[in-house]
């Protein structure tokens, strides 16, 4: 009977509710740092590259290179993150955390130029209205006029963008919608084969397209690089725009049609603006795609005054680096700065692409 | 406000018969209800009606002119989604006003419409708002302003309610027929909810496998059912069917037998409505297997010489137990019978 007795009701440990809780905000706020600490030591090998590039862009003079700015502006930067990852886990107000970063990015700020201040200077971007720079440098090694203004190099990989995330968003954008919403013979012949062009390794054409490109008089031309790299990317952004315009219910669009819309005036009014973070995500990643290119690029455009940032950035490398690192960083942080602003900016809807889909 | 008429209507995809053989004509000003299970081809007719969809074959008309070619913004119709169909890029103003704008209505008359619907519908002050913003009750006003803000010659309804809950569906019953009634639009609901159906509408056609299987009032399809399908798809609890088997004056239905009043023969499907039989000393005997008190009335479950047999007893309290046995009769009137292959009912009666 005993035994019955106890299995029915076991005695009641006396339960503390406020150890509990504390336990629970200390495994919490424990689970949280450790998280933290791991992102930022997985972090570690991409992001030093990069802040390697802009110390020496804005440190290193002509000659060889010394690292010793480097680890002292990791030695201040590497402890105040630290520092701030303990300060988050243990203060528990938004406010306090506010200050108290404040007060430590203060401290790292003072300390980094009262270490390396002396060593900053912006001589390395002087590409930037100097067109002869490396010819400056390299004065034996190369003929003058060589390279053109950064600036054309910059014009000609703005147009290249910005016209390949013009005909790709108006193109996957319709052509998406139209594989969405119609049937037709040979749909299911046509998706297998867009999934079947984006998997094939694009670069076995390069010989093919070349002389493509050379027969029909756009080889050496951004228009040329600019057809193929459409060709070659589509595929994939008219798949990424069908399944967002399959997640706009059917219902909206033939409201609109009962409203008195056209299929057009409902496409345009109704069914564009939720596909708005689609279109988004897709002029973005076209945008950094051809912003980015360089194989293409680089067989496809000979003469300089077509060249695009890239390959500004290739030259400039392949004939002064060793001898200036300063100004190959300067460069390519140039280079790099339009996409990271890009993805900064836009980082919410890029995230959403991948899902494929609007929130309700 | 338009006399709307099917004729012969039809729409198949490839193989599959949607709706077939369609003849139906609903007076102006009328609020019909269309009434089926899921599958019936009740939406694809309202899609017909609305445009959406071109018909196969057969001819729709409003006002006694051909629309089957009529495209759907030109057909003046209002139609609610039972997803409700808002446009999330624009708030309720504009979602409303949006109808407005491809009448080439003067922009500020427009707005002096829509906010007079809204009024109507009341959601004057939820104008600002966007869709995502609104409770399920306040989309479907919103949907149902859109629609009718346009004055159409025909608001489609459907499956207005089945999204909203218990209480809001019984409120929003009454709404949609105050307005419907102030406006006087001639007005068709496709609903799978019989209550939905009885309580909304004056007339009621029950679609079955893509046919109609009748066509009148709820009072007509509840005590005058034409087939077994009405027959069993109206009422709740649904009516008791017996299967049997008709020769020379009498049914053999089980392990009994019922004398016929009017002689027929071949299989047939007696059918009696639980609120039909009543208990009292004569009758058949059956003995109670399971009672169920629903508020207003018992529902109790038999077991008698036909089958399984159900009925109702009005009052919250239960008069009889499990295992009681009992008598129950009822009236020939109250005895529907169908013929089992063609599932059309008989003018036969049992003598009961």
């Amino acid at each position: 009977m005993a035994t019955a007795d106890t299995l029915a009701k076991p005695p009641a440990p006396a339960l503390n509710w406020q150890t509990l809780a504390q336990g629970g905000k200390r495994r919490r706020s424990a689970s949280q740092s450790t998280l933290l600490a791991f992102l930022v030591i997985v972090s570690l090998p991409i992001i030093l590259p990069y802040f390697w590039m802009v110390v020496i862009s804005f440190t290193a003079r002509t000659g060889g290179i010394s690292t010793d700015v480097l680890w002292t502006a990791c030695a201040v930067i590497v402890p105040a993150v630290l520092l701030y990852s303990v300060i988050h886990a243990s203060l528990p107000s938004p406010r306090l955390r506010l200050v108290a970063g404040a007060v430590l990015l203060a401290i790292a700020c003072a300390l980094l130029i009262a270490l390396i201040g002396d060593r900053l200077h912006f001589d390395n971007y002087r590409f930037l209205w100097r067109a002869n720079v490396v010819e400056e440098i390299r004065s034996k090694a190369t003929a003058g006029g060589q390279f053109p203004s950064v600036w054309t190099a910059f014009r000609n990989s703005l147009v290249l963008a910005l016209s390949q995330t013009v005909i790709i968003i108006t193109v996957a954008s319709l052509a998406g919608y139209y594989i969405s919403r119609f049937a037709f013979r040979g749909r299911e012949a046509f998706l297998q084969g867009m999934l079947v062009l984006h998997a094939f390794p694009a670069m076995t054409l390069i010989i093919p397209i070349f002389l493509i490109l050379y027969w029909v008089g756009l080889l050496d031309t951004i228009v040329g690089v600019m057809l193929v790299l459409a060709t070659i990317e589509l595929p994939f952004y008219v798949f990424v725009m069908k399944g967002f315009f399959d997640s706009v219910p059917w219902d909206i669009e033939m409201s609109a049609m009962t409203d008195g819309a056209t299929r057009r005036q409902a496409f345009r009014l109704v069914v564009l603006p939720q596909v708005r973070v689609g279109l988004i995500a897709v002029s973005v990643f076209a945008f950094i795609r051809a912003w980015e290119e360089y194989i293409f690029v680089r067989t496809f455009l000979i003469e300089n005054k077509n060249w695009v940032m890239s390959l500004y950035l290739f030259w400039v490398a392949d004939d002064i680096m060793g001898v200036d690192y300063g100004i190959v960083a300067a460069v390519s942080v140039f280079y790099v700065l339009p996409s990271l602003l890009l993805y900064v900016f836009c980082q919410k809807y890029l995230t959403q692409m991948t899902i494929g889909g609007i929130k309700g | 406000m338009a006399r709307i008429e099917l004729k012969n209507l039809r729409k198949d995809w490839g193989e599959a018969v949607a709706v077939t053989g369609l003849d139906l004509s609903i007076e102006d000003g009328a609020f019909v209800a269309v009434l089926g299970p899921s599958g019936c081809g009740k939406t694809t007719t309202l899609l017909l009606l609305a445009g959406i969809y071109s018909p196969s074959a057969g001819e729709i008309a409003f006002d006694g002119a051909r629309v089957n070619d009529v495209e759907a913004r030109d057909r003046n119709i209002g139609i609610v989604f039972q997803s409700y169909a808002l446009y999330p890029n624009m708030n309720v103003l504009q979602n409303v006003m949006f109808p407005l704008r491809f009448k080439h209505v003067e922009p500020a008359e427009a707005e002096r419409r829509a906010r007079e619907i809204a009024a109507l519908v009341r959601i004057d002050p939820l104008l600002e708002r966007r869709p995502s913003q609104l409770s399920g009750g306040q989309q479907q006003r919103v949907a149902l302003a859109r629609a009718l803000v346009k004055q159409p010659h025909l608001l489609l309804l459907d499956e207005p309610l089945s999204n909203l809950d218990a209480s809001l569906r019984l409120s929003m019953r009454t709404e949609i027929r105050r307005i419907q009634r102030e406006l006087g639009v001639t007005t068709i609901l496709v609903t799978h909810d019989q209550i939905e159906a009885t309580t909304m509408a004056d007339r009621i056609v029950v679609m079955n496998a893509g046919r109609i299987e009748q066509e009148g009032t709820a009072e007509d399809l509840y005590e005058r059912p034409e087939t077994l399908f009405v027959a069993s798809f109206i009422g709740s609890p649904p009516i008791n069917l017996f299967d049997g088997h008709a020769e020379g004056g009498a049914i053999k239905i089980h392990q009994g037998t019922m004398a016929l009043a009017t002689p027929v023969n071949g299989p047939v499907v007696l059918g009696i409505r639980p609120e039909s039989l009543t208990v009292n000393g004569s009758g058949m005997s059956a003995r109670i297997v399971a009672v169920e008190p629903m508020g207003r009335e018992v529902l109790y479950t038999a077991e008698s010489a036909l089958g399984i047999i159900r009925f109702l007893e009005a009052g919250p309290d239960a008069r009889h137990a499990e295992d009681d046995n009992i008598a129950l009769s009822f009236s020939s009137d109250d005895g529907l019978l169908f013929d089992k292959t063609s599932g059309r009912r008989l003018d036969a009666r049992v003598a009961a």
